[in-house]
């Protein structure tokens, strides 16, 4: 059992947390601002995909990883615009984007690639394997900072709270939650976009795998806090990375271990943590009183 | 008034994507004397690089000699492979072939409904009593490539350690670890294998975040070569050993050019012939419904030995695979088949 827990698993956990946190941490900017983002993981298929294909075409993961962002940014736009500017319901509106982004990558791909949703394999040299992982560490003190510490974080904040209170006091209501939403898509993009050309070399048909509902988990998970949604994201990536260590060492059933991370999640969700209180305006359109 | 609006908006188009993402066209006018033939495809889509791949060669190939009408869909999710079957049937097309063990149960209600239609399905096994007259059954003894391309990787390992990465964990991937495992420790008794898989639902074949996890972390146990049965997934192994110097052994389709100097081989398994042939048989009117086996003897199942991969295995090597080859042929060697048990 010694080889189970090595410097490897830790190395592992963090590689597997990155895209969590990624798309945690714009989860959190949205949700704290009111809209709900349950289209996490169509914006990491965004990501991912645009990052593959431009890093593929330019030869540059940077000017992929921009690319990437835009795109995020742009398609969490098209949530925006449903949710403030039309009030639509926004779980409606971000599942429309994630079974969005089963077909588009689809579609353009066979454009660019007469393929069917898998862009070429990006060489190795073309590869940031590191890069979004210290992005993602570097924005967990700055987002409690932003959020805390400067007048954005509070009108934000005020927002998802009570926002008739914020209109009140002079606040722009729908200009805040569109640059929280926006941001949101621009940090999801980022951990697809690790995803791709990061740690794997190309984009596969719904290469997310889940990973972006986990995310939103452990958002919820992390109260909405920045630090509490690292170490969720950590614990995740945690149980995923011991349940691949432990496969094929330890005489237990593959199923059994596969199951670990889902039951950590249960176990940890129902026993370990007190309520988890949403903002208060999360999920509910602004009407501007006339 | 407005968010209804937009909701309804929305619901269209997702239904427009959701039909973008299958391009079935009735039967083509004027081409209606033509043998009709409809590919549906597995979850991991004709771009994997491997199994669905090689499937999509032999029915290309099928297209540029025979007089066919060729069409596929490529299912989002597996509730989209029934309705995409049905509607071939429904169009009148003469053959359907599926592509992967998943759609047996599905292609065993449709070929009921549709009894002139010709159906193939690829690695479908079912009871004797089971199989129906309109259905080929296409199926390969993966077991005795795998057995062949485990003797290279033991030969080629200096660790003594070998890894096995397979997609789901069904009973057909099995068939593959298996072999691998026996066919590694004929050469070596010492050999260890340590066998992962992607997971238990068909996401597994499209993570190749995970593939490379699995591969990492096998390497840190010692691992210098491992074969992936993973279809996509696999392609993350295909990272992890060139960041690591390490060797990988690639699977159905010929992987040796993806890594050049990094795929030690690959394990070929022959769907495209066994498309082609199948196809080269409804046009000639000689299909025959049951069971069709490749394996060694025909060629259906190989290891993959090209310009990429001369260099990487010395010929003494060469020659006692082949010596191996010619014994399961002739039944001296018997590889265990984990789907017989």
């Amino acid at each position: 059992m010694t080889e189970i827990f090595t410097l490897s698993i830790v190395l592992s956990t963090i590689r597997l947390a990155t895209p969590l946190l990624l798309a945690a941490l714009g989860g959190l900017y949205s949700e704290r601002a009111g809209v709900i983002n349950i289209a996490l993981e169509g914006l990491m298929l965004a990501g991912a995909f645009t990052a593959a294909a431009v890093t593929y075409y330019t030869q540059s993961p940077w000017v992929g990883l921009l690319a990437a962002v835009v795109a995020g940014a742009a398609v969490a736009g098209v949530h925006a615009v449903a949710c403030i500017q039309f009030k639509a319901d926004q779980v409606v509106s971000g599942t429309a984007i994630n079974i969005l982004f089963l077909g588009v990558p689809a579609l353009l791909s066979g454009a660019l690639f007469s393929s069917t949703g898998a862009t070429p394999q990006i060489p190795k040299e073309n590869l940031i394997p590191w890069t979004p992982i210290v992005i993602a560490v570097a924005l967990v003190p700055l987002t409690w900072y932003v959020l805390n510490r400067t007048p954005f974080g509070l009108r934000l904040r005020a927002v998802g709270e009570n926002p008739e209170a914020a209109d009140a006091a002079g606040v722009g209501v729908a200009r805040i939650r569109y640059a929280a939403v926006l941001l949101s898509g621009a940090l999801a993009a980022i951990g697809g976009a690790y995803l791709s050309i990061g740690q794997a070399s190309l984009f596969t048909r719904n290469m997310t795998a889940g990973r972006g509902f986990i995310a939103l988990a452990a958002l919820i998970f992390g109260k909405w806090r920045p630090v509490q949604t690292m170490l969720a994201c950590l614990l995740f990536g945690f149980a995923e990375a011991m349940s691949i260590q432990m496969q094929g060492v330890a005489k237990i059933p593959v199923q059994f271990i596969q199951i670990i991370p889902y039951v950590l999640t249960i176990v940890v969700l129902a026993g370990f943590i007190g309520a988890s209180r949403a903002p208060r305006a999360l999920g509910l359109p602004y009407q501007k009183e006339r | 008034m407005k968010s209804r609006l937009l909701t309804a908006f929305m619901i269209l188009a997702l239904l427009v994507v959701a039909c973008s993402s299958c391009q079935t066209q009735g039967r083509a006018r004027g081409d209606e004397s033509k043998v009709h033939v409809g590919v549906v495809f597995d979850i991991g889509g004709k771009d994997d690089r491997s199994f669905n791949a090689a499937a999509w060669e032999g029915a290309k190939l099928a297209a540029k000699d025979l007089p066919i009408v060729l069409r596929d869909v490529e299912p989002g999710d597996p509730t989209s492979i029934e309705p995409a079957m049905r509607a071939f049937a429904e169009r009148g097309y003469d053959l359907i072939i599926g592509v992967g063990f998943a759609q047996t149960p599905i292609m065993q209600q449709v070929a009921k409904d549709y009894p002139n239609t010709s159906f193939a399905i690829i690695d479908g096994v079912v009871a004797p009593d089971e199989q129906l007259p309109n259905v080929a059954y296409l199926l390969f003894k993966e077991h005795q490539g795998s057995y062949l391309v485990g003797m290279i990787a033991a030969r080629k390992s200096q660790t003594g350690v070998l890894g096995f990465i397979g997609g789901m964990d069904v009973p057909l991937i099995h068939k593959f670890a298996t072999g691998f495992e026996e066919g590694a420790q004929s050469v070596n008794p010492n050999v260890r294998v340590i066998t992962n898989y992607v997971g238990v639902t068909d996401a597994a074949w499209n993570n190749p975040g995970k593939g490379k996890e699995l591969a990492l972390a096998q390497i840190g146990k010692g691992a210098d070569v491992i074969f992936t049965a993973a279809g996509n997934s696999g392609l993350g192994a295909f990272d992890a050993v060139e960041q690591n110097n390490k060797f990988v052994i690639g699977v159905d389709a010929n992987q040796n050019w993806v890594k050049p100097g990094f795929v030690l081989t690959s394990m070929v398994k022959r769907v495209d012939t066994a498309v082609y042939q199948t196809i080269k048989d409804r046009v000639e009117n000689a299909f025959k419904g049951g069971v069709h086996v490749y394996g060694l003897e025909n060629d259906g199942v190989a290891y993959a030995l090209d310009k990429y991969n001369a260099a990487l295995i010395p010929p003494a090597v060469l020659g006692e695979v082949e010596a191996a080859k010619q014994k399961i042929i002739n039944g001296q060697i018997e590889v265990t088949d984990a789907m017989a048990k």
